[in-house]
């Protein structure tokens, strides 16, 4: 237990760090440095490229027109992953709490309110991350276009949103823990925290951070380029 | 009747031979292949962001008119861009070195370029995909370059290799010499001349006129009323004087574009250029052909393939709508009182946002338009986009697969009249016609104005087309 507390609380998060900043970084460049003569533009193209791209990241509109039944299983998980990504500053952070509580929340309340959303968060992304795998297995034009990647990525995400909500639904699980383990990492003096459940869904969500670079995962950042590329007005 | 129009196209003029793909196989270097997929690495950009961006979601099957035609595998878009990018990870990305088949990647197999000379000659290169793809992911470029490097080995289908030649030796894709064309613009104004008694011409390389006029030579040979609703337009303005064709090029056609190879489709469209220049022209007047204008105004401009110009791109429909909307044409619609519906050529709509100016036309010139849903940057291909629709040797093809969402569109109008601004899609959706059975007649934009436009007063004698 304390070999792989160490491992998963004191090594991989800053080994996580640093691929994904390589890995994205490189990325990144090698799209940036390849040329692109000649214009893509899909019409009707938008007033502006920005705007135009910015609203294909936040609702897909595309998706939209061309899939609604995916689109609604997409956008509501993607969505949904968003707010749960913004509650985790929760996780490492007091900060949020004092704010909340500055403006005349109490601790009480403030518990309740993330119990809530997080709760709801959490079972929903778990729902529309289950559409999503059935959906992959159901229907024919996706099935015979889906590969072991597509599974394992699903499923680690599967495994991450598990892991989670058997943590919110559990146990109590105190993040003042969390909390220590943030700023000791910060400090380079890791304090991991001594719980099974956490470790397994932080070693979970390390494993997808790592392999962002180098899966389809890696659309949350390339579909700014593939974007630009089609809505260029 | 349709079939007064089944032979529009970029084809010879003569009748196709029966087309089979190369007889003897040629010799194909493995490593030339793997070179020329790993030389994505370094861009151009979209082709890269493609190989490494893909979710696997299906949308680009749903809405792709050849996987509508008939849902197998291989007609499924990612099955077939994965011809390419699978051999792509296997060589150019992190998990595809280490992991190999597990996460698709895998190495190119001797002689299975026979098998794609199929495969990317099942796209249409509509660009549908594109457009509903939440990633922006376009297919066809990856189906050009799959098209490309059957060309760099010399397996690109005879039936291309051949208008592509036949385009390079002689500036037209029909192969016309320019006897051939002054006789065929003679007739023309022989025949404008018996509809309205007065003398319409149609100039030919003049020196100094303001529009050179670059049609289809599909709109002058074979189904020429287009370019007989051009020359009455400028009549009508008074502009008689101010537009000129050129007797040796006058084919915007550009099949270099459908083989992948971009040293053809430069070579092809230099002369246009220069003709152009020659002339001294203020407008590159580009006709009712999408990929021609497409070539012209979204590539070579742009990409500055010839450095700065001296003329304008504007494509006919352009300039006659805005002649429309500012009350300078009239019309007898009465000349078409048939339902008329419009076919969006993916080429003009999706590719260059050319949707209003055909239906401020058609609308002018016809009693009854009717539009065909979805429409405009959402159309569905007619299913011989990419050059398919030249090809003999995938008729049932095009009929049984690729054309089945588009005949399904056009009978659900009602239209007896299906005009398109495209010889290519003009050339498959006649043959869908002729297939189908249905008393259906294809055509251009400018016939229906040709047809119905007033000149001094009164519109053309002709009234029987079929």
């Amino acid at each position: 237990m304390d070999a792989f507390a160490l491992l998963v609380g004191g090594i991989l998060p800053y080994l996580t760090v640093v691929v994904f900043l390589v890995g994205m970084g490189y990325r990144f460049r090698a799209w940036f440095k390849a040329p692109q003569p000649g214009k893509m533009t899909l019409f009707p193209a938008p007033d502006s490229t920005a705007g135009g791209v910015l609203a294909e990241t936040l609702f897909f509109p595309s998706l939209f027109k061309g899939d609604k039944v995916l689109w609604s299983f997409a956008w509501i998980f993607h969505a949904t992953l968003a707010l749960v990504f913004l509650g985790h500053i929760r996780v490492f952070t007091g900060l949020v709490d004092r704010i909340l509580m500055a403006v005349g929340m109490s601790a009480d309340n403030i518990g309740v309110m993330s119990a809530t959303a997080g709760g709801v968060a959490g079972v929903v992304l778990l729902g529309t991350g289950l559409l999503l795998l059935i959906r992959r297995l159901t229907i024919q034009r996706v099935r015979e276009i889906s590969r072991v990647p597509d599974f394992f990525a699903l499923l680690l995400l599967i495994a991450i949103i598990g892991t989670g909500d058997l943590m919110r639904f559990g146990p109590h699980f105190d993040l003042e823990q969390t909390r220590v383990w943030a700023r000791s990492l910060l400090a380079f003096s890791p304090d991991v925290p001594r719980n099974g459940l956490f470790l397994v869904h932080a070693l979970f969500a390390m494993l997808l951070i790592i392999y962002v670079p180098f899966s389809k995962i890696l659309h949350f950042g390339g579909i700014f380029f593939t974007q630009t590329l089609v809505k260029r007005s | 009747m349709a079939q007064d129009t089944a032979h529009v196209g970029a084809g010879p003029a003569t009748k196709r031979p029966e087309v089979v793909r190369a007889k003897e196989s040629p010799v194909v270097d493995p490593e030339q292949v793997i070179r020329a997929i790993t030389a994505i690495d370094g861009g151009p950009r979209v082709l890269k962001l493609y190989m490494e961006m893909c979710a696997r979601c299906g949308t680009c099957a749903s809405q792709c008119p050849v996987y509508y035609g008939k849902a197998e595998k291989k007609y499924n878009p990612v099955e077939r861009s994965d011809l390419i990018r699978d051999i792509y990870k296997k060589h150019c990305t992190t998990t595809g070195k280490l992991l190999g088949a597990l996460v698709g990647a895998r190495d190119y197999r001797d002689g299975e370029l026979e098998a794609w000379a199929e495969h990317f000659y099942t796209c249409t290169g509509c660009r549908r995909c594109a457009t509903y793809c939440p990633m922006g992911i376009d297919n066809s470029v990856i189906a050009r370059k799959g098209r490309a490097i059957l060309e760099a080995a010399g397996m690109t289908p005879d039936t291309m290799q051949k208008v592509v030649r036949i385009s390079l030796e002689t500036g037209n894709t029909d192969g016309a010499s320019p006897e051939a064309f002054k006789a065929a613009i003679e007739f023309l104004e022989e025949e404008m001349k018996e509809e309205h008694g007065v003398d319409i011409k149609i100039p030919v390389d003049v020196v100094g006129a303001d529009y050179f006029y670059v049609p289809p030579s599909g709109d002058v040979l074979v189904n020429p009323e287009a370019t007989t609703g051009v020359a009455k337009v400028f009549y009508a303005l008074g502009l008689q004087d101010r537009w000129t064709m050129s007797s040796h090029y006058f084919d915007g056609a550009n099949y270099g574009l459908f083989t992948g190879n971009d040293a053809d489709m430069k070579a092809d469209n230099k002369p246009y250029v220069e003709e152009a220049k020659r002339l001294g022209c203020k407008v590159l007047f580009m006709g009712e052909c999408g990929h021609a204008y497409r070539i012209m105004k979204m590539m070579m401009e742009p990409a500055r393939w010839w450095g700065d110009l001296p003329f304008t791109i504007m494509n006919c429909m352009e300039f006659t709508a805005e002649q429309i909307k500012a009350g300078k044409l009239q019309f007898d619609k009465s000349k078409n009182p048939q339902p008329v519906t419009y076919h969006d050529p993916c080429n003009f709509g999706r590719s260059c946002d050319i949707v209003e100016e055909p239906r401020i036309i058609l609308k002018a010139s016809c009693q009854d338009f009717r539009e065909m849903y979805p429409n405009r940057g959402e159309n569905w291909c007619c299913g011989g986009g990419g050059g398919l629709s030249a090809m003999d040797d995938i008729h049932e093809f095009r009929m049984t697969v690729s054309g089945v969402k588009k005949m399904e569109q056009v009978r659900a109008t009602g239209a007896k009249y299906v005009a398109a601004a495209c010889s290519n899609c003009k050339r498959q959706l006649a043959q869908l016609m002729e297939y189908y059975k249905e008393d259906i007649a294809v055509g251009g934009v400018h016939d229906m104005l040709s047809r119905s436009i007033l000149i001094n007063g009164k519109a053309a004698k002709r009234v029987d087309y079929t």
